[in-house]
């Protein structure tokens, strides 16, 4: 470390270097504006811890207000991610089979092709041309 | 009768071209001062060719061998056109984010064609069609519309879900204030090295936005100087390492985290409300916003899309905002920042030295998200405990590093999934270098 400052000593970097402005400034910005990031977050984290309790404080009043029984609070509880991937999978695989039974018998659809004025050889717009050249 | 229209009408033609060509001739044939009219600024070398003796065709092909780019071309262009074209390679041949490295690798090439000047061609030259797209790059219109449609595209589910992983994206801006602190220390100005900083924070459109405010090229500073316009070098600097996060990212996470953390299995994410969901963008909003308004312009646009995306009512603005716009801006960005690395204007000491800083300051941002993840298992209970390995997502690079996270994850245990825990400080990564940005804004402006 001795050998690295006084390498530093003799490359005159640590005159270079405008320690005033590192050690005031730059530290008071580097010190207030990690905290300010931190103290956004750590409020946005709070927010966040609180809400989810709040909504199910509302949840469990609702039934009791209306006079219903209670049991029908465990309808409207959360369902775990493992439920919702199984219930996920079993409608893929259900959709998937339902694709697997279609009708094997291709046919052929005849269309009629009715007489239209847009289709008409008479009333073409080249037929002017046809005509004089 | 029609043929004879048609006959006049060619006679008119060809007797209108006579003239033009033979009043040209006559100016070409009145000297210099008629040359004079011709509204082509800066044109010198065509100026001194055509007072000069050889005439007609042996002049103009004169003029074109010296227009061409290989009369012009110098070592500076030589290196930048290998870079371009090293980036296009690196993301066809190794898909390392082609939808951002091949619009500026191309750029790069375009921009480093060499040519004379006065022709409104360059990106710098006034008038000319790259100047107008780089108008949004300088002025700082198109990071906050990139923020719309990643806002319209992030779910922010998993961080919902465990809010308390939103301080791992704190911890990660640790790299953007230590390197400020570096810039300072190598003779940048304070608002050069705010710009140089916020490198670490991974996140492109964040990068341009701040340098395009702080180092401009444009703004006084307290002694009289001009601040330098580094905006090309800082954001091929971030873009870069965003790019190369697969690379950057493993030897420090195999460095600070150890087997058994990395075998750590988390509690699943709890299942999120509709409600809670349209409510983060709104409460997030408020709250980012009055802390540090400076970050409004991307904050917003952020908030904005999720709510887009969220509020379930308004799919045809997400999925505009999700898809055509945000390519259409990625496009515009991706390819102006490229041509802005004029070799004469890019290839200077301190372009060298603003790549080692981002390097730098990129490796400070993971080591901060894994050691803060660590440090926060000393207090959790062991059924809450952290795989460390997430902390790297904090630095924002979205979704590069949680897919890094993933993929370090499954090597260690390949029955470990952690994608979606990565996200969760990955998605916190991007609202904290946003703060940030507002932070160092508002000192340094």
């Amino acid at each position: 470390m001795q050998i690295f400052l006084s390498n530093l000593y003799k490359m005159d970097m640590i005159s270079f270097i405008n320690w005033d402005l590192i050690l005031g400034d730059g530290l008071i910005i580097t010190v207030i504006g990690y905290l300010i990031v931190f103290i956004a977050l750590v409020l946005l984290t709070l927010v966040f811890n609180l809400i989810p309790k709040i909504l199910k404080m509302q949840i469990s009043r609702t039934p009791r207000k209306k006079g219903l029984p209670e049991t029908l609070n465990t309808a409207r509880k959360e369902i775990p991610g493992e439920v919702n991937a199984a219930i996920g999978t079993a409608l893929f695989m259900f959709f998937n089979e339902m694709h697997d039974a279609e009708d094997p018998v291709i046919t052929i659809k005849r269309i009629s092709k009715n007489y239209t004025p847009w289709s008409s050889k008479i009333y073409g717009v080249t037929r002017g041309l046809n005509r004089r050249f | 009768m029609r043929k004879l229209l048609t006959v006049v009408g060619i006679i008119a033609i060809l007797s209108l071209l006579r003239l033009t060509f033979v009043s040209a001739d006559q100016q070409s044939a009145a000297g210099p001062e008629a040359k004079t009219e011709i509204a082509v600024k800066n044109l010198a070398p065509m100026q001194e060719s055509m007072t000069k003796e050889p005439a007609g065709a042996l002049r103009g092909i004169e003029n074109f061998v010296r227009y061409t780019g290989f009369a012009n071309l110098t070592i500076g262009h030589v290196v930048m056109l290998l870079v371009g074209l090293f980036f296009i390679i690196i993301a066809i041949r190794y898909n390392y984010e082609p939808l951002l490295l091949i619009p500026i690798g191309t750029g790069i090439l375009i921009g480093n064609i060499p040519f004379v000047s006065g022709f409104q061609v360059g990106i710098y030259e006034e008038g000319s069609v790259m100047n107008y797209l780089y108008y949004g790059v300088v002025k700082g219109i198109y990071p906050p519309l990139i923020f719309l449609g990643i806002g319209a595209m992030t779910d922010f589910t998993s961080l919902i879900s465990n809010p308390k992983l939103m301080l791992l994206g704190a911890a990660a801006q640790i790299g953007i204030f230590l390197t400020f602190l570096g810039a300072l220390m190598l003779g940048f100005a304070p608002p050069e090295a705010g710009a140089i900083g916020i490198i670490g924070g991974a996140d492109g459109p964040t990068a341009i936005f701040i340098s395009s405010r702080l180092a401009n090229g444009i703004n006084i500073l307290p002694d009289g100087t001009t601040v330098r316009n580094l905006i090309g070098p800082i954001a091929i600097a971030a873009y870069s390492y965003m790019a190369l996060v697969p690379v950057i990212q493993p030897p420090i996470m195999k460095l600070l985290v150890s087997r058994k953390e990395r075998l750590i299995r988390m509690k699943p994410p709890r299942t999120v409300s509709k409600t809670e969901k349209m409510m983060f963008p709104i409460i997030g909003l408020l709250l980012t916003g009055f802390i540090s308004p400076n970050s409004l312009p991307l904050l917003g646009m952020l908030f904005f899309g999720n709510l887009l995306k969220e509020s379930t009512r308004t799919n045809r603005l997400s999925e505009t905002a999700r898809n055509s716009l945000i390519d259409i801006v990625t496009i515009l960005l991706g390819i102006t920042v490229g041509a802005s690395t004029q070799a004469d204007v890019f290839l200077t000491p301190d372009s060298l030295l603003i790549f080692a800083l981002g390097a730098i300051s990129f490796m400070i941002a993971t080591a901060g998200g894994l050691l803060f993840a660590k440090a926060m298992n000393i207090f959790l209970k062991d059924e809450d405990r952290l795989n460390p390995l997430i902390g790297a997502a904090g630095v924002s690079a979205v979704p590069d590093s949680a897919r890094v996270v993933q993929h370090e994850g499954l090597k260690a245990d390949p029955t470990n999934h952690l994608l979606m825990h990565a996200m969760a400080p990955n998605v916190a990564g991007v609202l904290g270098s946003a703060v940030a940005a507002g932070i160092l804004l508002s000192f340094l402006l």
